[in-house]
């Protein structure tokens, strides 16, 4: 049963973004306080988060999911340079937070129903920004329209055809092959600063979603789930290192991370504020890297071509530090979130197959490749004479040093402060237990 | 018949592709092994085009930058180093005589191209597409932007696209060679993919030791070597049948490379520039192999021969195949020359996109359909083209109509202008500002920039000249202390500056191996070292031997040395095993951290115990050198003995033979047996001395046929063996002109002191390949030390000296020559052969030597100042002890750093310089012309050290404007090969040039790249002989490689050579101080 105190927390939470988005088209002559406006509404919406934790109904993956989507909103705004024409991705992204955490927080139909109106802004958004030179994005923009169309029979039907369309939607939102073109679309197509806010968004409200239906899932469609994560882990790798565009790398890679966040819980039968973490991380770390790329296309153009940009270690000194900061967080590398998260699946899941953990870590070795690959082929290599470069502006270093420390504080912080309440497995306890030393 | 005219016309075309090759390799220069570095011009091969052809030539095949970056230049002119006015001289032959008007401000030409300069509104810039970045003038920008759109012209892209194409096809063949057209439209790395191949069997087969496993097969050259290993290897480059393709390659290279380059179809009038694309490919190894090619002695090439030919018969198989694969693969054509044009005019909206995508000119969505395009082998081409035309060309227009809104406000800005008079201007003269900009872009602003460097140091060198009393007929009297002669080295001036003031001391300049051209063998070496510049030839042999009175010592020392080589040679084959390393790292690994930390934590104290130690294991005697020649019957003598020990050699190793058993009688008798001397009359005694010592008669004459074939006892290389040893040392005949000619050409001819001193220079330094650069150029990259002992040891023979009386050289009986060697890294002089020196020379002896102690300090104390990290003044001895530490220190990168800077060249009287602070930039050459009336001398001079001192400037005038194409890059990837060179990391080409650390200093050069100024003082009529004599004068100073000023004694005038043969009186100038 909800409380009163929790439908008015979630109201709150959900309605601070919504309004702060209302707010911002009454400055809509001046972008730089639709910005501002932008940024206070996120900051606040963090604010009250953390003031009304305590409030909100436990979510089985803790609260941390909730902490990083204002966050991830305020950092995606931030760096976005101050023009006239995104003040419109500006006020879509508290837009889209407000629907998240609507979504996160609500109750059952106020939950759906948040999912419902974000899948239909995104669809909307991709639909306006098509182009006949991307024709892949229609491909993407159906899948999202299958999973609104899933989320609609999930709410119409009953078990087991409704959990079956809800692991559909799930599919959708934390990407597993061969659903994540919606995902990658987004990523990819979305306009200005909100990709790198819909990276961390979508995934974490897709873990959300699953981890209410998880139990309610036949162990056949489990097994193929798993069989389907692990070669979506591998296809994702092997699709990275095939990219030439960042956001391509990008998304596949987070694919690979995703797929192996789907073969834990698959064979751990469960979500834990751990996938939470990892889940989180990799969102984060995603979107701190499209930051990075962001702040190259505010300088060389929305479509300029990575290749043609390379030696930026000599000319973008402080670009390169944070640049090659979230490469190591965005590989795994500790002490970031990514490394934590992925050792806390493995060390807490013991009936993982030597095969399965074989292939997972192929995938996860592959990040080391393609990111450096990507880092490696900005930073370093001749700078060219005939670019103007310009060091991060102090927005952008503000916004990228935000991601680079919460993802440290996520390696560092351990996890159960985001879920103190939350048990842990009996059969992790026992796992645990035969690492200890004996004496 | 048919076939004897198909086998004279194959040796025809072989002939004539042999030549082809010679003069395609004359833009590379020779790389010299760097155990003898030699400074030299990268671009020496075409000095006999002008300096700014040659620098366009250097970009066309190495990509090189012929000048430093603008904004070097635009620093030095910001801190002084460059004169405004001398910016606007610089300026003036390209400035006409226009203006626009600004509302009441006049704009120049001049003003415009001078602004161009000294704000980089020329530089290439790339202006994004979409403008995201703030910009407070962006209002201002885009009114301009927008005034300009209907003045400014945009070309159509068909035209741009034809353009484009037309272009590219010229320069096929020209600029661009198959394989790097397929790189540029393709997106392979074909050139790459070449170059490691090369790299890696150039370095396999041009090892000179280094390696612990030799390529096989090596002695049959490297075509021939190559084509037997790499028919082996499984896969090639992922060329198809690679295998078989190999082995059916012709046995000659030059029909293989005929083959290639028929195979590719390329024209021949294109083929030399063609080829000479390929060698600049990898320039270092090229240079390499071409050097050896031309070294026909070296004893590395007549084992293992290569040549140029033979490396491009093997990078042009690689290239044909490469080109082949990619072009049917990725095109569906041939991978010919005419299929390629063909392909260029038929796909033009292809090849565009194509090349654009590659380029990185694409947006990236664009880049995305072509990359798809490509994959499927789409047609779709014309129709992205359009929507491309239709979508992002405007896009294009607008972003440059934005940038050069920003170039006009830049202008306005340096002018101190208001910009808002911008508006007040009509787009026409809007327009023709930009066009005055867009006409001077900066690949065209390095000439200027050099010479208005140039003009700023000549003025200020010039000036402290002439600031100085002239009076040619002055003639010194009193006797000095001492006079000392330094290498010409620009290390020597701040050396002898600090010592003439200690007392009258004279100083005079020569070139530093003395006019001793010899080829020098060390004690206890095994491989001689040429000790003269490398454009010359040694005649004679000089040998260093220990004094005659330490023969009890020899021995004891020699013993030592074998034990201590014996070591260390099971020390290195320990390492090298396969097996033992396993076991040694264990055992002895921990030792080698004594070495480790010794060196880094106190390199000063570990280079002292290491030097007690060596000197305690096998102390270093006395010795002498063979600058006499020998008698016949002392050759004879020599020869003999030599021949003896031999055989003595040979019946111990080979019956094991007892010393006590070995007769002279019998040693005599095999010798003359085996050289087939007085053949019947030795036979008894043969017999009878081999009976005795109990050799059985069945075995002797197999073993005189040994010592004939293993041992070398033949009359063959008896009589090489003799022909060597009369090279050794000199006729008193050839002693007398050596010290003739050193002493005329150095005008010191009269007023001898008691002491002179001949001072060579070397250096210390560790951990260093460059080390030899530090050494004597003159001397060929070696010390100059043996050649300061020889001339020394002729200018004190008695016989030497009477025989000078005669030609006018009265040199005093109390006057004693030394020789000496400067260690430049540590600023110390040694002396050698004080033994020789006479008891009443020791009070002499002794001041000089507290002298030039003192004059040693005060130098390490002025060369202190110029390292980066002390940039102030030590006392002396903290100085001292500070040079002596970089000396050993092997994590030192810029272990002396005197040589950089050089930029001049002062051949004439030391009155002309004496007292100057020349800061180490110029070399110094006593000359005094009224000892050389004939200007034989002179001739000498400008055409040998002239031409060293050229090629130490154009090293480091290269290395410093482009350190990446014409120098070697940091030191610290750093790693030898072969034991010839260095390479980047682990795989490179070889290095050319200097290292970065050398050069620069931070991101600025330490070392000012001027083209080398050369002052004479000579009357000009001679001057304008000797340069109407020699190509390379003509090439030197018509070509502008080197400026000539000459102060000419008859009138006491300043007079500079012009290209065009004519002199220009110089006017005095008020000296500007120089920053």
């Amino acid at each position: 049963m909800v409380t009163m105190m929790e439908f008015f927390a979630s109201s709150l939470l959900t309605a601070v973004p919504l309004l702060g988005a209302l707010l911002s088209l009454v400055f809509w002559s001046d972008p730089k306080r639709v910005k501002t406006c932008s940024i206070a509404s996120s900051i606040l919406t963090f604010a009250l988060i953390l003031g009304m934790a305590r409030l909100l109904p436990p979510p089985p993956t803790g609260l941390l999911s909730l902490y990083l989507l204002p966050l991830g909103a305020m950092t995606s705004v931030l760096s976005h340079p101050l023009h006239e024409e995104h003040r419109f991705s500006w006020m879509v992204t508290l837009v889209c937070l407000g629907f998240g955490i609507g979504t996160l927080t609500g109750p059952d139909l106020s939950g759906s129903f948040f999912l419902m109106m974000l899948l239909v802004t995104i669809i909307a958004l991709l639909y306006r920004h098509h182009t006949a030179l991307w024709p892949m994005s229609w491909w993407g923009v159906g899948l999202l329209i299958f999973g609104l169309v899933c989320l609609g029979i999930s709410m119409l039907t009953v078990p087991p055809l409704s959990s079956i369309a809800s692991l559909m939607i799930c599919a959708v939102l934390l990407p597993l092959a061969p659903l994540h073109g919606g995902y990658l679309t987004t990523v990819t197509r979305l306009p200005g600063n909100l990709p790198s806010f819909v990276v961390l968004l979508l995934p974490i409200v897709g873990l959300h979603q699953l981890s209410t239906i998880l139990s309610a899932i036949p162990e056949d469609v489990v097994s193929v789930v798993n069989v389907l994560a692990l070669v979506g882990a591998l296809y994702s790798a092997v699709k990275a290192l095939a990219q030439s565009r960042v956001r391509l790398v990008l998304g596949y890679g987070c694919l690979s991370f995703f797929s192996i966040v789907w073969w834990f819980v698959t064979i751990t039968g469960a979500t834990t504020p751990r996938t939470a973490l990892l889940v989180g991380a990799i969102g984060l770390a995603t979107s701190g890297l499209l930051i990075a790329w962001q702040v190259i296309r505010t300088r060389y153009g929305d479509d300029v071509d990575p290749q043609a940009i390379s030696g930026l270690a000599a000319a973008m000194p402080k670009y390169a530090v944070v640049l090659s900061l979230l490469g190591l967080a965005s590989m795994g590398i500790p002490p970031f979130g990514v490394f934590a998260g992925f050792m806390g699946l493995v060390l807490t899941s013991p009936q993982a197959s030597v095969f399965g953990l074989f292939l997972v870590l192929g995938a996860w070795l592959a990040a080391s490749w393609y990111i450096m690959q990507l880092v490696q082929q900005l930073l370093f290599g001749a700078s060219r004479p005939d670019l103007r470069y310009t060091d991060l502006l102090n927005p952008e270093l503000i916004s990228l040093l935000i991601v680079v420390l919460v993802l440290l504080a996520l390696g560092l912080v351990p996890s159960t402060l985001f879920s103190p309440e939350q048990a842990v497995q009996p059969q992790t306890t026992v796992f645990l237990e035969s690492l200890a030393w004996r004496n | 018949m048919a076939e004897l005219e198909h086998a004279s016309d194959i040796e025809s075309r072989r002939m004539e592709l042999r030549g082809i090759v010679r003069l395609a390799g004359e833009v590379i220069a020779q790389y010299w092994p760097m155990r003898t570095f030699v400074h030299h011009n990268p671009l020496h091969g075409i000095e006999y085009l002008s300096f700014e052809e040659a620098v366009r030539r250097g970009k066309q095949f190495l990509s090189g930058n012929g000048y430093l970056p603008s904004h070097v230049y635009r620093e030095f002119l910001r801190t002084g180093r460059i004169q405004p006015h001398h910016l606007d001289d610089a300026l003036k032959s390209l400035a006409i005589d226009k203006r626009v008007l600004l509302d009441t401000h006049t704009v120049t030409h001049a003003t415009v191209l001078r602004a161009c300069l000294a704000e980089g509104l020329c530089s290439p810039v790339t202006e994004p597409l979409d403008n995201q970045l703030a910009d407070p003038s962006r209002r201002l920008i885009d009114d301009l932007a927008a005034r300009l759109k209907p003045v400014m012209v945009f070309p159509d892209l068909a035209e741009q696209i034809d353009s484009t194409v037309r272009r590219d096809e010229a320069a096929l063949g020209r600029w661009l060679t198959l394989s790097h057209w397929c790189d540029d439209i393709l997106g392979t790395q074909i050139v790459q993919q070449i170059n490691d191949q090369l790299i890696k069997w150039c370095e396999a087969f041009l090892d000179e030791g280094h390696a612990t496993w030799a390529m096989p097969e090596r002695e049959k050259g490297l075509y021939a070597a190559w084509k037997a290993m790499a028919s082996h290897e499984w896969s090639v480059c992922d060329i198809k049948d690679s295998r078989k393709k190999i082995q059916r390659l012709p046995d000659y290279p030059e029909d293989a490379l005929l083959e290639s380059l028929d195979a590719m179809g390329i024209p021949s009038e294109l083929r030399q520039d063609y080829l000479s694309l390929q060698l600049t490919a990898l320039p270092g190894w090229a240079g390499f192999i071409k050097w050896r090619g031309e070294e026909r002695d070296y004893p590395w090439q007549q084992a293992y021969p290569a040549g140029l030919v033979k490396f491009l018969a093997i990078r042009q198989w690689y290239a044909r195949e490469l080109i082949q694969k990619a072009c049917q693969e990725m095109l569906g054509i041939e991978g010919r020359f005419d299929a390629v044009a063909d392909y260029m005019h038929s796909h033009v909206e292809e090849y565009y996109l194509r090349r654009q995508r590659v380029a990185g000119r694409l947006p990236a969505l664009y880049a995305e359909e072509v990359d798809r395009l490509a994959h499927h082998r789409g047609t779709g081409w014309k129709a992205v083209l359009e929507r491309y035309k239709m979508e992002v060309v405007p896009r294009q227009e607008s972003a440059t109509l934005r940038g050069t809104a920003k170039k006009l406000l830049s202008l306005v800005g340096f002018l101190n202008i208001e910009a808002a008079l911008l508006n007040d201007c009509s787009s026409t003269d809007l327009k023709q500002l930009v066009d005055w900009m867009e006409a001077f872009p900066e690949s065209e602003h390095g000439p200027v920039w050099l010479r208005a460097l140039e003009a700023s140091y000549q003025e200020h060198l010039l000036g402290e000249l002439r600031a100085r009393p002239y009076d040619p007929d002055r003639s010194a009297t009193n006797r000095p202390y001492s006079q000392s002669v330094y290498c010409i080295d620009v290390r020597s001036e701040p050396f002898r500056r600090h010592l003439e003031p200690m007392g009258p001391h004279e100083t005079y300049g020569f070139a530093g191996f003395f006019a001793a051209f010899i080829r020098y063998r060390a004690w206890g070496k095994e491989h001689d070292t040429e000790q003269f510049p490398v454009i010359m030839r040694a005649k004679n042999e000089v040998r260093e031997i220990p004094r005659s009175y330490l023969d009890h010592k020899v021995l004891q020392h020699e013993a030592r040395a074998r034990w201590l080589h014996a070591g260390h040679t099971l020390l290195h084959d320990l390492k090298e095993n396969v097996v033992t390393p396993y076991v040694m790292v264990e055992s002895l690994g921990w030792f080698y951290g004594l070495p480790i930390f010794g060196k880094t934590l106190l390199p000063a104290l570990y280079q002292r115990l290491t030097s007690w130690f060596r000197q305690l294991s096998a102390p270093s005697l006395p010795t002498t050198l063979t600058v006499d020649k020998l008698a016949p019957g002392d050759t004879a003598e020599m020869l003999n003995a030599e021949q003896q020990a031999l055989v003595r050699k040979a019946l111990q190793e080979q019956f094991g033979l007892r010393s006590s058993r070995i007769t002279p009688a019998l040693v005599d008798a095999l010798r003359q047996r085996a050289l087939a001397l007085g053949e019947d009359s030795n036979s008894a005694i043969l017999t009878e001395e081999t009976t005795r010592a109990g050799l059985p008669p069945e075995k002797v004459n197999e073993f005189i046929e040994m010592l004939r074939r293993q041992y070398d006892l033949n009359a063959r290389a008896i009589s090489r063996h003799k022909e060597r040893i009369t090279r050794t040392g000199f006729t008193v005949e050839e002693q007398v002109l050596t010290v003739d000619t050193a002493l005329r050409m150095m005008g010191l001819t009269k007023n001898f002191a008691r002491l002179v001193l001949f001072c060579a220079h070397g250096s210390t330094s560790d951990n260093n390949p460059y080390e030899s650069a530090l050494d004597c150029g003159a001397c060929g990259g070696n010390e100059g030390k043996p050649n300061a002992r020889v001339l020394a040891m002729m200018a004190n023979n008695q016989t030497v000296r009477e025989r000078l009386k005669k030609t006018g050289i009265d040199i005093p009986t109390d006057t004693h020559f030394i020789a000496g060697q400067m260690n430049t890294t540590t600023d110390e002089v040694q002396l050698f052969d004080l033994e020789d020196v006479p008891p009443t020379h020791r009070a002499d002896l002794a001041r000089l030597q507290e002298d030039l102690k003192e004059a040693s300090h005060l130098t390490s104390q002025e060369r202190c100042r110029r390292f980066p990290e002390v940039q102030q003044t030590l006392p002396e001895r903290t100085a001292h002890a500070h040079v002596r530490k970089r000396s050993v220190d092997w994590s030192q990168v810029r272990p002396e750093w005197g040589l950089s800077n050089n930029t001049s060249f002062v051949i004439g009287r030391r009155e002309l310089t004496k007292g100057l602070d020349l800061s180490g930039r110029v070399f110094l050459h006593s000359y005094d012309y009224r000892e050389d009336p004939s200007n034989r001398l002179l001739e000498v001079l400008l055409t040998a050290p002239q031409v060293v001192a050229q090629w130490i400037n154009m090293e480091h005038y290269f290395s410093a404007v482009d350190n990446e194409v014409y120098g070697s890059g940091s030191k610290i990837y750093h790693n030898v090969v072969g034991r010839f060179g260095v390479m980047s990391g682990p795989w490179s080409d070889l290095r050319l040039g200097l290292a970065r650390q050398t050069v620069m200093n931070g991101e600025l050069p330490y070392h000012e790249p001027m083209r080398l100024l050369t002052i004479v003082e000579a009357p000009r009529k001679g001057i304008e002989k000797l340069i109407a004599r020699h190509d390379v004068l003509q090439h030197y100073y018509h070509n502008e490689w080197v400026h000539l000023v000459v102060l000419d004694p008859h009138d006491g005038g300043w007079y500079r050579y012009q290209p065009n043969g004519e002199w220009i009186c110089i006017a005095p100038q008020r000296i500007e101080p120089v920053k």
